[in-house]
């Protein structure tokens, strides 16, 4: 077992790769009563074109069928999981991203039946065209509830408009129709191909015995028996850089126009090192262009432009990311116009100095550090930033190396007028004067 | 947990000392009498105090000292409880011993003085044109929540339910009241809020009670206030009408259904009431996710919640429009069960261990202990989690299912697609 220790986070993090291939991680945290655990397959709703395990050729599979494959993970041949959870004093989750699908549980007591269970679960598909058919209705029911949240609608269509090939456009549940194609032998197609061991991380953090978790761990992956590993064939479309569509309109039952100012980036297939300190660069160049001590956010704040519900964020992954700002707003075409010219200005000259990074930087190391009181976030951040082959715990470090030369370089990937686009959600024309 | 200290009559800090976060969390809770005037006001002066001051004058040169200390976090919410109304000061900043930088603790403390009694003034009033940004902000996020139905379908089942009750009047007030909010009277309640309002103030973190105490007494000076006047009456009254349907454009039904019980927070059935909840509809083993989600495949999303102030329970599903009459038929056959008593051991172990477990996870984070704290310290002032937790042990079937007994359905409310419309 390896143990790695942050001196100045005052955490220790122990690592060991089982011999069936699977990532093993825990970070003991003192004076905490829970106990968090994930366990993680880098498998998520982009990945719906690959070769399947022990096949030559690649398949197409429904959309919407990693979220559905998680949904029946938890019905068993003996009933729910989520029973055998809630006896052990254990609430249970799971959840799809684009490109991870993640079980998990926290407890404060019983902590090794519990990690039993979540091992042993995940590791037992058990699908029946019988329970895939229930499913159905349960999945139409949470697709037509996104359907109706303007915030998710505008979201997604805005990433579909920055995409026209990849399948990050496609809605992670799918469809109602699209949902209709899946049977339990794709999805026990999808579970041989992504589930194996070595395609999945299990992370344990809060109030554990690292050694005591890591050989019970162990000894339940030895009693288990696993195909040999074999390399993943995904298949990716080809994505221009330019955006899909350059703007478009939703009607919905909302009381003010809701708008997003998409930016897609440079195809930059990143990993390791050089994706966290591009990452985090991009990420600091957005702070300070649009975060709450820019110009812009005080200019549109103060000229009821924006309001509460003014975000943005930027998001990378290896193939695709974007970076999105909008609000709330009685005047989209004002405010879709003033981020414009904000990027636009932006990449004319560059306006931020070491001062500006300094300030933004020391802002990011104490947003990180109260992070680091959530066993939640570590998890769930470690996983996502170690199947990119990034350490969680180099954020620090890496933001103490950044320069102002990095944030502009990071901010010209991600920034030109091609690569943007806008998406509106207006209310109902009858409301409207 | 927290170490008690009254500094001024009506005025107590309360300090949990402790390792177990990287940062230092404090909360100070100005409690009032919750109406509709007072929290539309309220609102507006939580955002008017958190905007700007004397010292920072613009909200960026606030955001930038924030930032500089390390991006201490600093905000002011309005929330109710009860017939209470409560403007807290919330701040979390990083603990020194993880930074290459000392003070910052000192900077924060006094930046918290400087937000709460250097205001932005111009000739005794706010500044007019931060005044009117910030009534405009609470207006858009009161006309927000119609964006999420969810939300909006229990405000109108509410509004329908219990007008007028303290129960149904919202932590930001109504467009209503808003409207009529002026200057002067947000300078008023800046006055009461400050030398009126009964004060509780949180600290947790790796810091000394006696001296963080003493501290806030000398440097904040509050002076000794009296007991708060009585609010509104929180007795319930069955309303006139007892199913409601309102039609908006959307795909999904909202159905929500209210009930009374007369066992409230202050009740020793209390705990009871809170494993009948979990047994019904709290958790994903309960009745209800069972039987209408996984057996009919009909909801995506169904439970039930307790409001223990004012003695209500929620009941809320997310279903096809076409589906209400038989998705009320099917929950209220679960709630027979468990006034029947039909609760397997299995059941009854499992919503125990879950309450104990939600308990104890609450206080692995600084903001749960305050919050957990605050409300429960009312009961006692010296609470303990282990003494809840011997009460939900020794709750049976049968208490469960006489509470149960005494629930009484009072509303359904159902917020459906448009009827031409509605999802196949």
């Amino acid at each position: 077992m390896n143990k790695v220790q942050f001196e100045q986070l005052d955490e220790t993090l122990y690592h060991e790769k089982l011999a069936n291939g699977l990532e093993v991680y825990i970070l003991p945290k003192k004076g905490f009563s829970k106990t968090f655990a994930t366990f993680t397959t880098k498998y998520g709703s982009i990945d719906n074109h690959f070769v399947p395990y022990g096949e030559e050729e690649a398949i197409k599979v429904p959309d919407g069928i990693a979220h559905f494959l998680e949904h029946k993970m938890f019905e068993k041949e003996d009933g729910d999981v989520f029973q055998q959870f809630s006896k052990q004093g254990a609430s249970a989750n799971a959840f799809t991203s684009f490109t991870r699908t993640a079980y998990l549980f926290s407890a404060t007591g019983q902590i090794n039946e519990n990690v039993e269970t979540l091992l042993d679960f995940v590791q037992s598909p058990y699908f029946t065209e019988k329970t895939v058919e229930k499913e159905k209705g349960i999945i139409a029911q949470e697709i037509t509830m996104y359907d109706d949240q303007a915030d998710w609608r505008l979201y997604f269509g805005m990433i579909e408009n920055l995409y026209k090939n990849h399948p990050v456009k496609i809605d992670i549940a799918g469809t109602v129709d699209s949902i209709q194609d899946i049977t339990a032998e794709h999805l026990y197609t999808c579970y041989n191909t992504f589930y194996h061991p070595s395609n999945m991380v299990l992370f344990v953090v809060g109030a554990v015995d690292p050694e005591q978790m890591m050989e019970f761990v162990k000894a339940n992956q030895d009693q288990k028996t696993f195909e040999e590993p074999k390399e993943i064939k995904r298949i990716y479309p080809d994505e221009p850089m330019e955006v899909a569509i350059k703007e478009r309109t939703l009607e919905m039952s909302v009381q003010k126009p809701k708008i997003f100012v998409g930016i897609k980036p440079e195809v930059l297939h990143y990993s390791g090192k050089s994706m966290l300190k591009h990452e985090l660069a991009a990420e600091l160049a957005f702070e300070l262009l649009f975060g709450r001590t820019s110009d812009f956010y005080h200019h549109a704040y103060e000229s009821n432009l924006i309001d509460e519900s003014y975000s943005f964020d930027y998001s990378l992954e290896n193939g695709f990311g974007y970076a999105l700002i909008g609000s709330d707003t009685n005047e989209p075409e004002q405010l879709i116009k003033e981020i414009n010219h904000t990027l636009d200005q932006a990449i004319e000259k560059w306006p931020f100095g070491q001062a500006d990074l300094d300030r933004i930087r020391r802002k990011k190391i104490g947003f990180f550090l109260r992070a680091l009181n959530s066993p939640e976030f570590i998890a769930n951040q470690f996983t996502r930033y170690a199947f990119n082959e990034m350490n969680l715990f180099d954020v620090v470090p890496m933001l103490e190396e950044i320069e102002v030369p990095d944030l502009q370089a990071a901010f010209a990937t991600v920034s030109s007028a091609s690569q943007r686009s806008n998406f509106t959600i207006m209310p109902p024309k009858k409301d409207r004067q | 947990m927290f170490q008690s200290i009254k500094i001024a009559q009506g005025v107590n800090v309360h300090v949990n000392e402790t390792t177990q976060f990287k940062t230092i969390n404090f909360s100070f809770k100005f409690k009032d009498r919750l109406t509709p005037e007072k929290a539309s006001a309220r609102s507006v002066l939580a955002n008017v105090l958190q905007h700007s001051n004397e010292v920072y004058p613009s909200h960026t040169a606030l955001r930038m000292v924030l930032d500089d200390l390390y991006g201490t976090s600093l905000y002011i919410d309005s929330s109710k409880r009860g017939n209470e109304h409560i403007v807290t000061l919330n701040v979390e900043t990083v603990n020194d011993q993880y930074l290459s930088e000392e003070g910052v603790l000192e900077k924060v403390l006094n930046l918290m003085y400087v937000v709460l009694f250097k205001p932005n003034m111009e000739n005794g009033l706010f500044k007019e044109s931060i005044f009117l940004r910030e009534k405009q902000t609470i207006k858009e996020r009161i006309e927000s929540i119609f964006d999420e139905k969810t939300r909006y379908a229990q405000q109108r089942m509410m509004e329908h339910a219990l007008p007028g009750h303290p129960a149904s009047i919202q932590a930001n007030g109504s467009l209503e009241e808003l409207e009529k909010v002026t200057n002067e009277q947000l300078v008023k309640e800046y006055e009461t809020l400050l030398n009126k309002n009964e004060i509780e103030i949180y600290v947790v973190g790796d810091i000394k009670p006696d001296m963080i105490a003493s501290y806030i007494k000398e440097y904040f000076h509050f002076e000794g206030r009296d007991q708060a006047v009585e609010g509104l009456s929180t007795e319930l009254k069955s309303p006139e009408e007892s199913r409601v349907i309102e039609y908006e454009d959307m795909k999904q039904g909202k159905l929500h259904m209210a009930f009374f019980t007369p066992i409230t927070f202050r009740d020793e059935k209390f705990p009871v009431m809170q494993l009948m909840n979990g047994v019904l509809g709290g958790y994903a083993h309960s009745k209800l996710f069972v039987n209408i989600r996984e057996k009919e495949s009909m909801a995506y999303y169904v439970s039930s919640s307790y409001a223990s102030q004012f003695g209500l329970m929620f009941i809320l599903a997310g279903i096809d429009s076409k589906l209400e009459g038989k998705a009320v038929k099917l929950i209220l056959e679960q709630l027979e069960e468990v006034r029947k008593a039909n609760i397997s051991d299995v059941e009854l172990g499992q919503t125990k261990a879950l309450l104990i477990n939600q308990l104890k996870e609450a206080l692995d984070s600084a903001r749960g202990q305050i919050d957990i704290y605050d409300q429960y310290m009312e009961l006692d002032e010296a609470f303990e989690p282990d003494y809840l937790i011997s009460k939900w042990n020794a709750v049976t079937k049968e208490d469960i299912a006489e509470a149960a007994q005494q629930l009484s359905l009072e509303m359904t409310y159902f917020l459906a697609g448009k009827e031409d419309d509605s999802v196949e």
